[in-house]
């Protein structure tokens, strides 16, 4: 009686719950990247706190979308229950990620969006808010009778579409003092040369805005040089060391920045919210944070700024 | 006797011993067990809470304790460096020459190039003063253009300080160029010996991994981890400070840095806390209460099944053991109630066991033996008794009549009626015989109506043309037995009472026939007939004439009914046409004579 009550009582030890696998492909594994090495650190944290499985696989590089194709195919037969991807390409991605949602595997976008719409949830920026909090900032620097001029990074892109936006909202009734929108195609030397030339063209010109890294420190490099920090106010997005220090010595005014750290953990959260049944938001805001030489070393902010990668 | 009603309203719905038991070990295990349970969960969820505490407070005081030594150690350098002199005469002394001056700092480089090769954990060691006067690493780095050292915390609070070294919290240094990294700044002002003024700051960066990595080290369980506040209650090191930040979760670290106690509850989590003098710096353990006592949801069903197993098995046995308890009960109860009902015989109790029980089983085969072998004398008592009082009540034949034949006898033999005399002689004496020689209760029909025959013979002799009678007895009964003097005492009474009194000649009728199961027999006369009041009274014991015992009917029909039942004896009918009907019914099948 009493091995059998020994028994039973084992039997009841012995029932663990098996884990739920989660396979995060991000755009990136670079270790010198902050952004995604901050991202991965939030979702590992997550799966840890939500008691999940967690790999993380992907290439080095953003741009090599066939190789992130290959790994999100690998995921695939490994069967996990949730597919966290950051997908390299709006298109070219878009298939195979349909052809996991078809095998049942849920998945969730970071960061980026692709084409069909297939994720059961999407945890990334509110680009449009980003833009609007950025537009709002601006709208308070702005000296009355001064033009602004865009440096948007790519036609066409979503996020640069959703940036101006949410600027030209934040802005308000300033707005239509944006005389100009130059694309730089994501290249520093070619913001360079378009905010030099904005400069040269335009003598009111008296801000400048970027909608992303690239955009923002080529903008701040040209103004720099230029010597026209105080005559012209530059305000952008991301976060680069390099920004930093152009913030620091007062070329930048101010920069909106992402929390990849929270969005790897919301990442994660949505996961675990959806292999548990919960009904989910399927959008996610993963928020942003306007930074500016003042608060650029307040306790918060510095963790946003300097995630911990590689130190030596 | 109180206590007994009580007793009984509380066992009193049971209607077996068995089920008392049953039931009342039922409950008393069920409540043994719940207490059982109640206790041993309490105490394990103690047990667990002060284990997890004590285990907690060691890790926590531990990575207190490293971070202690190894912030001593590093002061110890710090201060080597600080007091050697070279430091303050490089940035205060006025008085050297440039060449001089030259030669002082690199002697410091060389210092500072020794501590920083040989560790790897520290960054930057560095030394500033107010009138802009900088040592930094190997002289190569160079502090940040844009940044105002004077500015930054740990400058002044190196400043403000009266002795001895501040310990930053950790942060980004922004004060050395194109490097951002993560530090905690231990600082010492320098005085300028010229003014007894502090008008510089020495100070070492350590690489923020060496302390993050003492407390990321350190696991508390599967959800618990460590962090640490300064003296302001800002975070240097949180494994989870992202989210903190962002607002995803919450850490109640106003309540830490008010709190005296080394640990307590907040929410789900169980805070631990170790202060150390030296820092300022509080090390906090924090475990999931959750998780602490998701084992312990296992221990509990553990119990709970273990339990129900237990009570399932012993309410087995114990249903057994009071089935065993009350056998003996029971079969003393189905014993009894065969008492009851007279069976003697299979009463008796098998003794199996030698407790109380056997004892009582034991009492009462004796007194059931007892009881009945009282009753078996009863009985033979009673049935010697009756047969007493049977014998008591067989008729004599009487006396009258025997004077009477004699008389008879007499009167023909002086009338020389010789052959009369032998034949009525004769006839008296085969009566006589028959009465006296038969000590049985019980003769056959045949015999008995052999006997009336006897006396019939005499009568008619006696009554000559006044008396004739026939006899026809059905063969079929003539084997059937009937008790002794049964039918002459009713053949008597039909010749006194019915012919005597008849003028003309008495007819009298005997016939014998079955009817049914039963053997009747019938007396016929056709005399004078019984007067109503008389036929009323007829069973009722009577002195009926002077001198002769009430040996009529109510004799024979009492002697009948004894034998046979109620529902045999006699019946009296008028019979048409003037005279008496009696019939004698009795079994046809006999039960046999009972001689002891």
């Amino acid at each position: 009686m009493i091995v059998v009550a020994i028994y039973a009582a084992r039997g009841v030890h012995d029932q663990e719950e098996p884990r739920k696998q989660v396979i995060f492909i991000p755009k990136t594994l670079d270790k010198t990247n902050g952004f995604w090495t901050s991202l991965i650190e939030g979702s590992r944290l997550g799966a840890e706190e939500f008691n999940m499985d967690l790999e993380v696989v992907g290439g080095l590089s953003e741009e090599e979308v066939d190789e992130q194709i290959s790994y999100i195919e690998k995921s695939i037969e490994k069967k996990p229950d949730v597919l966290l991807v950051a997908p390299c390409s709006y298109s070219e991605t878009a298939n195979v990620l349909k052809k996991a949602v078809k095998q049942g595997i849920h998945l969730v976008l970071i960061d980026s969006v692709i084409e069909y719409d297939v994720a059961t949830a999407i945890v990334a920026t509110d680009n449009y808010a980003a833009g609007e909090e950025l537009g709002t900032y601006a709208n308070s620097l702005l000296e009355d009778g001064k033009e602004i001029g865009i440096v948007a990074h790519v036609k066409g892109a979503s996020t640069a579409i959703e940036r101006e936006a949410g600027i030209r909202k934040g802005l308000g009734d300033k707005a239509n003092m944006i005389t100009e929108t130059v694309f730089c195609g994501s290249s520093y030397e070619k913001a360079y040369s378009q905010t030099k030339k904005l400069i040269e063209e335009n003598s009111k010109l008296g801000m400048i805005i970027g909608t992303n890294e690239y955009a923002s420190v080529g903008a701040a490099r040209a103004v720099k040089e230029l010597g026209l920090s105080n005559k012209i106010k530059v305000v952008g997005f991301d976060n680069s060391i390099e920004e930093i220090k152009l913030l620091e010595e007062g070329v930048f005014q101010g920069i909106v920045i992402q929390k990849p750290f929270n969005m790897g953990y919301l990442g994660m959260k949505q996961a675990k919210d959806i292999v548990e049944g919960k009904t989910i938001k399927k959008n996610t805001d993963s928020g942003c944070k306007l930074i500016t030489a003042e608060n650029l070393y307040e306790e918060e902010n510095q963790k946003l700024l300097y995630p911990f990668i590689e130190q030596e | 006797m109180r206590k007994g009603e009580k007793k009984r309203t509380l066992f009193g719905r049971f209607k077996t011993i068995q089920g008392t038991m049953l039931v009342s070990f039922t409950v008393l295990m069920v409540i043994a067990v719940v207490t059982f349970m109640i206790i041993a969960v309490h105490y394990t969820n103690n047990s667990i809470y002060e284990n997890s505490v004590n285990y907690t407070t060691q890790i926590v005081q531990q990575v207190n304790y490293d971070i202690d030594s190894y912030m001593e150690f590093l002061e110890n350098i710090s201060y080597i460096v600080s007091r050697s002199g070279d430091v303050s005469n490089y940035l205060f002394n006025e008085k050297q020459s440039e060449e001089e001056k030259e030669k002082e700092r690199d002697r410091i480089i060389a210092q500072f190039e020794t501590i920083m090769d040989s560790r790897s954990d520290i960054y930057n060691i560095a030394a500033v003063a107010k009138n802009g006067r900088t040592i930094l690493n190997d002289g190569q780095d160079q502090f940040a253009e844009y940044i105002n050292i004077y500015d930054q915390d740990w400058y002044k609070e190196a400043m403000e300080k009266k002795g001895g070294m501040s310990i930053s919290s950790s942060h980004v240094q922004n004060a050395i160029e194109d490097s951002y990294k993560w530090v905690i700044t231990l600082s010492k002002a320098l005085v300028n010996y010229n003014t007894g003024q502090n008008e510089g700051v020495f100070f070492v960066d350590l690489n923020y991994r060496s302390i993050s990595e003492l407390c990321s080290n350190n696991k508390i369980g599967n959800k618990g981890y460590i962090f640490i506040l300064d003296d302001k209650g800002k975070i240097v090191y949180h494994p989870k400070q992202q989210l903190l930040y962002g607002g995803l979760i919450h850490e109640n670290i106003s309540e830490i840095m008010l709190s005296n106690e080394e640990h307590f509850v907040s929410g789900d989590r169980l805070y631990t806390l170790s202060k150390s003098q030296k820092t300022g710096w509080t090390v906090v353990g924090v475990v999931n209460t959750e998780e602490l006592f998701k084992n312990n949801k296992k221990a509990e069903s553990m119990y709970l099944i273990v339990s129900i197993v237990l009570l399932t098995g012993v309410l087995l046995i114990s249903s057994v053991i009071s089935k065993e308890i009350t056998k003996p009960i029971r079969q003393l109860r189905d014993s009894m109630s065969m008492v009851e009902e007279g069976e003697f015989e299979k009463a008796n109790v098998a003794i199996t066991t030698q407790n109380e029980i056997g004892s009582l089983a034991n009492s009462f085969n004796v007194m059931t033996e007892r009881i009945h072998t009282l009753m078996e004398q009863n009985i033979y008592e009673q049935s010697q008794k009756r047969k007493n009082e049977m014998k008591a009540l067989q008729a004599q034949i009487n006396p009258h009549f025997l004077y009477n034949t004699l008389d008879s006898i007499i009167w023909m033999s002086e009338a020389g009626r010789n052959e009369e005399v032998v034949l009525m002689t004769s006839a008296l004496a085969r009566l006589l015989r028959q009465s006296i020689s038969n000590d049985k209760e019980q003769v056959t029909i045949a015999e008995e109506v052999d006997y009336v025959k006897s006396y019939l013979t005499i009568q008619k002799m006696r009554y000559k043309d006044k008396l004739e009678y026939s006899i026809d007895v059905s063969p079929e009964i003539s084997k059937v037995k009937i008790i002794k003097f049964a039918l002459q005492p009713l053949v008597e009474n039909a010749i006194y009472h019915g012919l005597k009194y008849k003028e003309t000649r008495g007819n009298l009728l005997i016939k014998g026939y079955r009817d049914g199961d039963k053997a009747c027999i019938v007396i016929e006369d056709d005399g004078a007939g019984i007067p109503e009041d008389v036929k009323a009274h007829i069973f009722e014991e009577r002195k009926v004439e002077k001198g002769r015992k009430g040996v009529g009917a109510p004799n024979v029909q009492k002697r009948l009914q004894l034998y046979y039942g109620t529902e045999y004896g006699l019946t009296y009918k008028d019979r048409e046409g003037g005279g008496t009907v009696v019939v004698v019914t009795v079994p046809l099948l006999n039960r046999p004579d009972e001689e002891r």
